[in-house]
């Protein structure tokens, strides 16, 4: 039964239902499962399933917003039942912006969007966000990555900056860097010393949990 | 010192170790592919090496020209191959510039004639001891305008010319300018002989017509290929390659220089006219290109809040520009509206008399970036969306520019197979814009396509000429770049609280528009489904509109004002933005078909 239950959660989420995600994860509670197992046997799963539909370009942007939406609806209800094992649910904390000069927001929002949804609690700064805010908001909430998103070859030079700057902080040793947008790449990335690229939200969410599976061991 | 042959004509370059092979033969004069700017992205630039050490390709480059079925180990990208030792190359004919489609007339609209130059013949009055004015004067005296002012550079242009002009019978020609400067002098009367360039300065394109600013009539149009192409396609590219970087800025200024002087010789040797009888030079283009082209930094336009240097800039002394013209006169810079609602976009506002036309009017010029203009009793607003290259094939897997091969028209027969048609008329080489729109069209009628953008056949690619198919992964590209456009119509709409159907008039300009299938734009979704009429082609407005600016100094006037007047709409910072880009994103027609019953009604 609980079987049928954990995959209905997972369907929920592959079709962005986010009423349907809410009703599952209220009826979880009520029938005494555990909110801890039902994230991560019902709803994770389901998530992770998005993210391969996106890759193999089965899902596009509003399949994928709206799966991120379930997920979010789903968590509201379970996290706070979960806080007992809260520790262990959590993935990493992530600070994530579109760097200085650079407006272009739908892309690092998505990447925000499966972030949260895959389990990481996310700050989102915005976009045309400054080199200072970043390293301030890494530091002030312990974030394990930093995620710097740029799209124009003129503005992805601050990502360099970026890293440049944690050196010259001493936080270098601190803070993950992940770097992403249409112009960048994963030999831009180990150019610049960051230590990771996503070419995609579902890329980005595989290079953070490598990330931090790297810190734990 | 090693030695690049080019095959199969045997011409040897001599080229220095390291050098790309990609600049050596640009430099050389082959007009090779170098769409993306060098970036190794495009997979355009793919020369065949015939002989010599090939060192192998990266991964990247590898799946590049695997997609294109070309072996590795033969084909290489000229951008990514850095010229180690002696080589034979062969340029396949694919991988060069070809010649291009580009649209030059447009829906003429009357003017009167006020050109900012003009001839007068004049005898002037003549010194002598009882009266010793200067020769300068005694030409002021014989126009009658004693407060002429001479412009600075004109003093020592003209001097000559004054100074020898003989005694008695002394008819010369004085060339005003506005406010009552003078320009120039020639010997003679040359009245019947003042002419204009006017220019649409494009990222990809230019055309230009020559005008005989005294009738009004344009002698001649020519087109061309900016020669800033090398440098990558689109403007970002541009931007990226001047980015803090005079030097390279300069070699920009110089290849569009080269370009347009191109142009102008070959109009002036078609009509007949001489660099130095063109006195009045008009030029509409993006903000980008018209910094580059004046020669001045982009670096502010590069990065948010993307502040250029001028948006209305005076009209300049031509012989500072470069311009092949004669360099007393004066070169015009259509204004621009905002950093990405550049001069060209000016150009189509006037040449639509965009400001006056009667009802809600929404004027839409699409290229790589789309700009939009809504007009509606409450005055104009203006957005500009990144619809990014897609539409002219810079970001498709098989995409062309509108240019010989490139699948320009297909139709959906009624067999259910499809029916392609090239530019040219030969073998399908890729598909352009219309082209594209043409076959994702026929795409969803047969089913092989959802109009959330899945591909339905089971190889996830859709054929459409032998040896050429679009992939999801293009597909994906055309909605984001129709979603682009469509969420910069809707955005103006909202913002002017209109919705499509209060529409009076759609007018799309630019290349595209012309031979574009409103039907299938339609279908899509590109454009909104309006009663028939109501959206027009009006052509390439950013010379038109420039030609207007070369004959009447009031439209000047009134373009300058625009710049102060419009309203602008930043799509970023727009809150509904996101939202309504992923509503965007589907194929589907909007407005939505109404109901048949409901569809009686409104016929009446």
């Amino acid at each position: 039964m609980t079987i049928e239950l954990f995959s209905a959660m997972a369907k929920s989420v592959v079709d962005g239902d986010p009423d349907k995600a809410a009703s599952l994860a209220r009826a979880a509670l009520v029938g005494g499962v555990n909110a801890a197992e039902a994230i991560e046997k019902g709803f994770i799963p389901g998530i992770h399933e998005v993210g391969a539909l996106w890759e193999s370009g089965e899902y596009f942007l509003p399949e994928l917003i709206a799966s991120a939406e379930a997920m979010k609806s789903a968590m509201a209800i379970l996290r706070p039942a979960a806080a007992g094992a809260g520790a262990a649910l959590k993935e990493g904390t992530v600070v994530i912006g579109t760097v200085e000069g650079d407006i272009h927001d739908i892309g690092k929002n998505l990447v925000s969007a499966m972030l949260a949804a895959n389990g990481f609690e996310v700050i989102d700064l915005g976009a045309d966000v400054k080199l200072s805010a970043f390293i301030e908001a890494a530091r002030k909430s312990g974030a394990d990555i930093i995620c710097v998103s740029a799209l124009l070859t003129t503005t992805m030079l601050n990502q360099r900056r970026l890293v440049d700057l944690l050196v010259e902080h001493g936080l270098r040793g601190r803070f993950k860097v992940l770097v992403g947008g249409a112009p960048t790449s994963q030999k831009w990335a180990e150019e610049i010393g960051a230590d990771g690229y996503g070419e995609n939200a579902a890329a980005a969410v595989r290079a953070a949990r490598a990330l931090m599976g790297k810190e734990r061991s | 010192m090693t030695t690049v042959t080019v095959l199969p004509s045997g011409r040897r370059i001599e080229a220095r170790s390291g050098v790309l092979l990609a600049d050596l033969l640009f430099e050389a004069g082959h007009p090779l592919n170098l769409y993306c700017g060098r970036r190794g992205v495009c997979g355009k630039c793919f020369v065949e090496i015939v002989s010599g050490s090939v060192p192998p390709a990266d991964d990247r480059e590898q799946r590049l020209l695997r997609s294109k079925n070309l072996d590795p180990d033969r084909y290489r990208l000229a951008c990514r191959f850095p010229v180690a030792g002696d080589l034979s190359v062969r340029i396949p004919e694919p991988s060069m510039i070809p010649k291009t489609r580009i649209l030059s007339s447009g829906e003429g609209r009357e003017i009167t004639l006020d050109p900012t130059v003009r001839k007068i013949a004049v005898c002037p009055a003549r010194p002598d001891v009882h009266s010793p004015h200067s020769l300068l004067e005694g030409l002021k005296t014989g126009l009658g305008r004693p407060f002429l002012r001479v412009a600075p550079e004109t003093l020592f242009a003209t001097a000559a010319v004054l100074s020898g002009i003989p005694a008695g019978d002394c008819l010369v020609t004085a060339v005003l300018g506005d406010e009552e400067e003078l320009r120039g002098i020639e010997p003679g009367d040359t009245t019947s002989r003042l002419f204009g360039v006017a220019l649409d300065l494009g990222t990809t394109t230019l055309a230009a017509d020559l005008v005989d600013l005294a009738a009004g009539s344009v002698l001649g149009t020519a087109v061309g290929l900016n020669g800033q192409a090398s440098f990558g396609a689109d403007v970002v590219s541009r931007l990226t390659a001047a980015f803090k970087d005079p030097v390279r800025a300069a070699s920009l200024r110089d290849a569009v220089l080269a370009s347009i002087n191109a142009l102008i010789s070959e109009l002036g040797r078609a009509a007949g006219v001489r660099a130095e009888e063109i006195y009045e030079t008009v030029v509409a283009g993006n903000t980008v290109m018209s910094h580059l082209f004046l020669g001045l930094p982009i670096d502010g336009l590069a990065v948010a809040p993307y502040a250029g240097v001028f948006s209305v800039a005076p009209p300049l002394p031509a012989g500072r520009t470069g311009l092949r013209v004669n360099p007393l006169g004066r070169v015009y810079l259509a204004p621009n509206l905002q950093s990405f609602v550049g001069g060209d976009v000016t150009a189509g506002i006037v040449a639509t008399g965009l400001p006056t036309r009667p009802g809600n009017v929404l004027f839409l010029d699409l290229g790589t970036n789309g700009e939009l203009v809504l007009k509606t009793n409450r005055g104009l607003t203006s957005t500009s969306t990144a619809a990014g290259p897609a539409f002219e094939g810079a970001s498709i897997s098989c995409g062309l520019a509108a240019q010989e091969g490139a699948v320009d028209k297909a139709v959906l027969r009624a067999d259910g197979t499809i029916a392609v048609e090239t530019i040219g008329g030969g073998p399908a080489r890729g598909v352009c814009g219309t082209g594209l729109i043409d076959l994702i069209a026929a795409f969803l009628r047969r089913g092989d396509l959802a109009a959330d953008g899945r591909v339905l056949r089971s190889e996830k690619r859709l054929p459409f000429a032998s040896g050429q198919a679009l992939s999801a992964a293009d597909v994906r590209e055309i909605q984001l770049a129709a979603a682009a456009v469509k969420t910069g119509m809707r955005a103006l709409l909202a913002s002017e609280h209109l919705t499509v159907g209060d529409l009076d008039e759609v007018l799309v300009a630019g290349a595209f528009g012309n031979y574009l299938n409103v039907e299938n734009a339609e279908a899509i979704g590109l454009i909104p489904r309006l009663p028939e009429g109501r959206v027009k082609f009006v052509g390439n407005t950013s010379l038109e509109g420039a030609r207007v600016l070369l004959l009447s100094g009031r439209e000047r006037l009134r373009a300058e004002s625009l710049s102060r007047d419009i309203r602008h709409l930043a799509l970023a910072r727009d809150e509904a933005f996101q939202q309504t880009f992923v509503e965007s994103l589907s194929f589907n027609e909007w407005p939505p078909p109404a109901p048949p019953c409901r569809a009686n009604q409104e016929d009446k």
